[in-house]
């Protein structure tokens, strides 16, 4: 197995050495890895069902051929263990697609993470959280998946802090950020149901989230007053978003969908309730990007399909959260690809 | 007991064949010059600003300006081909 491997090598006595090799070379987050042996790839390859020099995608900026044995050793020095490979696979696989606009989210001072969401029975049966501190540590899988994508970053498309990676302030998702849905609470289909693939399919999905903005409402169980408590957060990313994601804690959604509300009622309620005149808009500080219309009135949101609805977090606390899309959700859309 | 521990490099490098530079004119006199912003505020300001002083120190020829509009998105192909088939040089920027 490990004469397959076509990747430069490096001897070492021992593994400190190595790890401290690549702190210094920059190839890390920052953080200690695990260094990726010759044997420790070929288990993530053998996992995937492919093989190390399979081309998965190409970079589509810079030109870079992506091959499943980079990905791999990325995902060994993550901390990955051998099962989770076949998401992180997908999931680069979806961060290579053009609309993404990898290159653009991971250069620009604007700063986006990726934050990925896993769908499907793979999430529980490898230990994905998604619950209780849903974006919080503590948890393998969410860890590590996460990890693994943002090293991939780092050195298959060499967007490195200081280098590439030009982000102002950037946010703690960049190191890693991943999620499933909260399925014991969630009243309605989940996110790639919604696109199209099939009930119990294993997916995941690929958003270049900005900072999170936590909604807070203890007070209330009325629909509408709990969905007019994003119009702040909403107001915060900008005008006219093409995509936007919230994430609904239980305690809001089972407020929300006891009183029989849809999907659909609800973002159109956001859609209406964010809305304020072009001369609020100009006090603000409006972001880069889509401009307010200028004709008196204008939305945080393009549409309300605009608008991606999940169910994530602990099951006490009324906390909500906005996560904006980079590019004003216009200049890259999230993607979502089958796990094979 | 000390042993040697081999490990894999994680990164991909762009080959020098991928990115090759165009060939350097020896002088910018009288040569037609692209200036193409990329549709932040003020691109097109330091782009002529630029244009300015190298017409001025150097003699650079007639400029052909242009507009990808979109700082967050790669250049239309189309666009960079009239370019190309236009210029002896492109000078691009980004403003804010």
């Amino acid at each position: 197995m490990s004469s397959n491997t076509t990747s430069k090598t490096y001897s070492f006595q021992s593994a400190n050495d190595a790890a401290e090799y690549f702190l210094d070379q920059g190839w890390t987050d920052g953080l200690p890895i695990n260094v990726p042996t010759e044997s420790a790839v070929a288990k993530f390859v053998d996992f995937s069902n492919r093989t190390g020099h399979d081309t998965i995608g190409i970079e589509p900026v810079k030109n870079r051929k992506i091959t499943v044995e980079k990905v791999a050793i990325n995902a060994v020095m993550a901390g990955c263990k051998p099962e989770y490979f076949p998401v992180v696979l997908s999931a680069v696989e979806a961060l290579l697609e053009p609309e993404f606009n990898l290159h653009g989210i991971t250069a620009s001072t604007m700063g986006a993470g990726i934050l990925t969401v896993v769908d499907g029975p793979i999430a529980s049966s490898i230990g994905i959280n998604g619950g209780i501190s849903v974006f919080g540590p503590g948890h393998q899988a969410n860890a590590t998946i996460g990890r693994a994508l943002r090293l991939f970053v780092i050195n298959c498309t060499g967007s490195r802090s200081g280098e590439i990676d030009k982000a102002t302030l950037g946010h703690a998702g960049k190191y890693t950020w991943c999620i499933t849905e909260n399925k014991e609470f969630r009243p309605w289909s989940n996110t790639s149901e919604d696109r199209g693939f099939k009930i119990g399919a294993n997916t995941v999905s690929v958003f270049a989230g900005l900072s999170p903005t936590q909604v807070s409402n203890h007070s209330s169980q009325d629909p509408e007053n709990i969905l007019r408590s994003f119009r702040d957060a909403l107001f915060s990313a900008g005008p006219n978003q093409g995509e936007i994601l919230i994430i609904f804690c239980p305690e809001h959604i089972q407020s929300i969908s006891k009183a029989g509300w849809t999907k659909s009622q609800i973002r159109d309620f956001l859609y209406e309730t964010a809305v304020r005149s072009d001369t609020e808009w100009g006090f603000g500080s409006v972001p880069p990007g889509p401009r307010p219309s200028g004709s008196g009135m204008t939305h945080s949101a393009l549409t309300p399909d605009s608008f991606t609805l999940l169910v994530a977090g602990g099951a006490a606390g009324a906390f909500s959260s906005v996560i904006p899309i980079w590019g004003s959700g216009v200049n890259s859309h999230s993607v979502t690809k089958e796990i094979i | 007991m000390v042993g040697e521990i081999k490990v894999l490099d994680p990164t991909i490098n762009t080959s020098s064949e991928d990115s090759l530079l165009a060939v350097r004119p020896e002088s910018l006199n009288g040569l037609t010059v692209g200036l193409l912003a990329n549709g932040k505020k003020n691109s097109v300001e330091i782009l002529q600003y630029v244009y300015e002083i190298l017409r001025e120190e150097h003699g650079l020829g007639i400029s052909i300006e242009d507009n990808k509009g979109n700082a967050s998105r790669p250049c239309p192909p189309d666009l960079l081909e009239n370019l190309a088939n236009q210029c002896d040089v492109v000078i691009t920027a980004s403003g804010d």
